[in-house]
């Protein structure tokens, strides 16, 4: 019971936190499951990452798997409390704005927070790199692939599941 | 133009299961426009004004655009229909996903994959720090408030309230600056 209290809280706190479609939450969300609340190790947060990418839909979804691992006697329980509690304050916010949307029609507002905000934003994902770094392989063949992927990414436009997909073939033959 | 001008919840929450549970790496939007103007549950101009919500207000772009799309084609219930569209799918797969994680993950095969597959994630996350900068790359202000952001929260390990307080506000007000310069200019 106190276990889905605190999903809740984390989640929902993450949730409402989200901005840029939810790109920066990733360092705090790893200090609350992997630090304060030890849900799960680093390297299982990673891999967590890297199935939420991996998967259709929100990377954000990867909380269900953060919840599943934090209530191993009601996996799917966990699972539930903390995908709703992820996705469901967010979007009370999204559905309560329409009320305001005529009031903020066409307003400078918009783009000033939206641009005003990208910097911090992007700031949280170049903080998300060290933070996913600690549960992913540190050899030098890892750190090759990595480096091939960002080069990939920048340079094709193979799609990011597909990267994966080719790494984890890679990792079967070099990362055991 | 109206097609469809008032569809049943089941239409909507199908049509956004189906987009979330065939969107691999992006193009969700894309997916959406079409399949939304085609159905004529919204016009061209008010797609582009959901899509600058959904990116402004916190949330999934693609969980606040399905949304924004399904409160304008039917209201609240229009908007549960999209969020329940969205959301099931994926959660759907990740359990599954989970299950097999923890029955196999020990396997010497499976840890080998996923490691790599964590190494291919790792990338992902350096290249889009760097494309995002790339992005900032006109302002100094924005670089140095990027820089700045992360040194806070990976050295100082600030949380996450008080840096989109301090640096999300630091940038908002220098935008707001900005305008308010241009429209005296």
């Amino acid at each position: 019971m106190e276990t889905l209290i605190h999903l809740l809280s984390v989640f929902s706190q993450l949730s409402i936190l989200g901005f840029g479609g939810g790109k920066g939450i990733i360092p705090q969300m790893h200090t609350d499951a992997v630090t304060t609340y030890r849900w799960v190790n680093s390297e299982q947060f990673t891999q967590f990452y890297t199935i939420g990418k991996l998967v259709p839909g929100p990377t954000t979804i990867f909380a269900a798997l953060i919840g599943y691992a934090a209530l191993p006697q009601r996996p799917l329980l966990g699972a539930a409390v903390a995908t709703a509690a992820m996705f469901v304050p967010s979007s009370l916010i999204m559905i309560g704005f329409d009320s305001l949307e005529e009031r903020f029609a066409a307003s400078p507002w918009r783009a000033i927070v939206s641009r005003g905000l990208a910097p911090a934003i992007v700031g949280l994902v170049w903080s998300s790199v060290p933070t996913i770094a600690r549960g992913a392989p540190s050899s030098v063949a890892a750190y090759v692939t990595s480096a091939v992927v960002v080069i990939l990414m920048l340079r094709t436009k193979i799609n990011a599941p597909l990267l994966i997909l080719l790494c984890g073939a890679v990792g079967i033959a070099l990362l055991r | 133009m109206p097609a469809e001008a008032r569809p049943s919840l089941g239409s909507i929450a199908l049509t956004f299961a189906t987009i979330a549970a065939t969107s691999f790496g992006g193009g969700q939007k894309a997916s959406i426009r079409r399949q939304v103007l085609a159905r004529g549950w919204i016009d061209s101009d008010r797609f582009l004004e959901g899509l600058e919500i959904a990116q402004v207000l916190p949330g999934p772009n693609l969980l606040n655009l399905a949304i924004y799309c399904g409160q304008k084609a039917r209201g609240v219930p229009g908007a549960l229909a999209a969020f329940a569209g969205v959301s099931i799918p994926p959660f759907a797969i990740v359990l599954v996903a989970g299950a097999l994680y923890f029955k196999f993950a020990s396997n010497p095969f499976v840890h080998g994959g996923l490691r790599g597959c964590a190494a291919g994630a790792l990338g992902l996350t350096l290249g889009n720090a760097l494309e995002l900068t790339w992005d900032e790359r006109k302002s100094w202000l924005s670089v140095a408030l990027v820089a700045a952001t992360a040194l806070a929260v990976s050295l100082l390990h600030v949380p996450l309230l008080p840096v989109l307080a301090i640096f999300g506000g630091a940038g908002i007000l220098s935008e707001w600056l900005r305008a308010r310069k241009r429209s005296e200019d």
